[in-house]
């Protein structure tokens, strides 16, 4: 593509989530959803191959229809309420609309279904912007009415979403299909707490994007989209395989790693609000993810996978640079003794 | 009659909607659009706003059809489909017509209905002469404000319609 187009187009994804963010008025946050979406089309569109145009086509559907259900829930509260201002909606309808629309756009269960067909279909970086940059938006409208939103059925979405992130990944072997269940599960626990303290929804957030920009740079660096061709990874950059174990068990929530932290946090503040089978379950449930994250680090870093014997005697090395990764990783997985800190977001 | 004039537009508006829904072929698509672009300007008119009416039909059927028009021509295959050449096109448009005489019954018969919100029968289309908004129509004064107050909203229009351009176009470019 043109770079001077691509750049465009690239900024205006970015202005449209900045829209949907700042914004006041409904209109401008439907406006600022509909240019993500027209933009993003032709970046999930890079290589023109029947796959890509498929993924894009099932990407622009899907979020269109949940545009509209947008528009008709904010029709439904300007009806109710007679403005047009971001406060909590007020008609229990339109709640319940937008909640939907909402999780359609995140990819919660029982509309998840794009996520895994969508990312599979596109180039790594394509899917490293749909994972996280494309998130930002819809939480961000889901954390502005949040006071409203009817809690059996956000609940019931995040619940399943979790049992469908961890029980959809445990057959793939194809990287970004796992990274697509590992989306789902997240979106769950994200969604999960939002009635009860948004805040940690944003940590989550934070932290997810983080764990999966450091996944996704890893896949991107040693160009593997299989299980199969990760697991060559000891042999061209030994170093990688140990940062993806980090990263990965990160990414599965275990304690001394930064990803244990939202999962805390979140089953704290869920049983100090007098709920205790729901967090028992979401936890039960996200050792299906730990499990599919172990099997990659399994074939990755913990054996040398079977391979041919010429694989294993390697002697053009080439370096790409990937931008922050260091950092990345580092916040990715030490953040862990910080928590306390957490204190000034009250 | 006269009084539930724009009921009646608002009927021939959703029956036209239907009608390019059901998907046909779109050139037949861009003949219902003229009926309902004519259809929704006699609906704004009779709120009193004659300028958008105008800007209706002059930029959108005017300018805006008319080239789609010109390309579908250029594009258009040898037997495009009508609505009654293909089962599933007459089906859907079927359908939709059901569904908008079984509404059009239920609020001609009742007096309140209520589906998401409540309106009380056909008498809420009705316009009625109220306010006097002296010597200035008001939605001329809209239009206006739109370029003084919403100045960003024209901003971000705009750069939708000018990105919507360059998108359609690496889209369609290929390889």
């Amino acid at each position: 593509m043109n770079p001077l187009i691509f750049t465009t187009i690239l900024m205006t994804v970015l202005l449209g989530t900045m829209i949907v963010m700042m914004s006041s008025h409904w209109l401008m946050i439907w406006i600022g959803f509909e240019m993500n979406l027209l933009a993003i089309i032709p970046i999930l569109m890079k290589k023109y191959n029947p796959r890509t145009m498929e993924a894009s086509t099932k990407y622009f559907l899907t979020q269109a229809t949940a545009s509209m259900l947008l528009m008709m829930a904010i029709i439904i509260n300007l009806m109710h309420s007679g403005q047009w201002t971001i406060t909590k909606v007020f008609n229990p309808t339109a709640s319940i609309i937008m909640t939907s629309a909402l999780a359609m756009k995140l990819g919660l269960t029982p509309f998840h279904f794009w996520v895994p067909e969508v990312t599979q279909g596109i180039s790594l970086t394509s899917g490293l912007i749909l994972l996280t940059w494309q998130k930002l938006a819809p939480m961000s409208i889901l954390y502005q009415i949040s006071p409203s939103i009817n809690l059996n059925i956000l609940l019931t979405m995040a619940v399943l979403s979790i049992l469908v992130g961890g029980w959809g990944g445990l057959n793939q072997t194809q990287l970004r299909k796992i990274m697509a269940y590992s989306s789902i599960a997240h979106m769950g626990w994200m969604t999960a707490v939002l009635v009860y303290s948004p805040t940690l929804t944003m940590l989550n957030m934070l932290i997810y994007i983080m764990m999966t920009l450091t996944m996704f740079m890893l896949f991107i660096h040693s160009s593997s989209t299989t299980t199969l061709s990760l697991s060559h990874t000891w042999n061209k950059t030994p170093l990688t395989t140990t940062l993806i174990l980090i990263t990965l068990l990160s990414m599965g929530g275990l304690p001394p790693l930064s990803g244990f932290m939202p999962k805390w946090m979140i089953i704290q503040e869920l049983t100090k609000n007098s709920s205790i089978i729901l967090p028992t379950l979401m936890a039960i449930m996200a050792l299906l993810n730990l499990y599919f994250y172990m099997r990659l680090t399994y074939s990755t870093s913990l054996t040398m996978f079977p391979s041919t014997n010429n694989m294993k005697m390697k002697w053009q090395f080439e370096t790409k640079r990937i931008t922050l990764l260091p950092p990345l990783i580092v916040m990715s997985s030490l953040l862990l003794p910080l928590t306390p800190m957490l204190s000034i977001l009250d | 009659m006269m009084t539930y004039i724009v009921f009646i537009l608002s009927v021939i508006f959703v029956v036209s909607f239907v009608g390019f829904s059901s998907k046909p072929s779109p050139i037949y698509g861009g003949l219902v659009l003229i009926v309902s672009g004519g259809v929704g300007c006699g609906i704004i008119m009779n709120f009193g706003g004659s300028f958008l009416g105008l800007m209706v039909f002059l930029i959108y059927l005017g300018g805006m059809l008319v080239v789609f028009g010109y390309t579908t021509a250029m594009a258009t295959e040898q037997y495009p489909e009508v609505w009654v050449s293909n089962t599933t096109v007459m089906g859907v448009f079927l359908l939709g017509l059901l569904m908008e005489v079984m509404l059009v019954l239920y609020v001609l018969k009742s007096e309140e209905v209520g589906v998401v919100f409540k309106f009380s029968g056909v008498g809420d289309w009705a316009i009625y002469d109220t306010g006097d908004s002296g010597v200035f129509s008001e939605e001329i004064m809209g239009v206006a404000a739109l370029y003084s107050y919403g100045v960003w909203v024209v901003i971000v229009t705009g750069w939708s319609l000018l990105v919507g351009v360059l998108v359609i176009l690496e889209v369609t470019r290929g390889d």
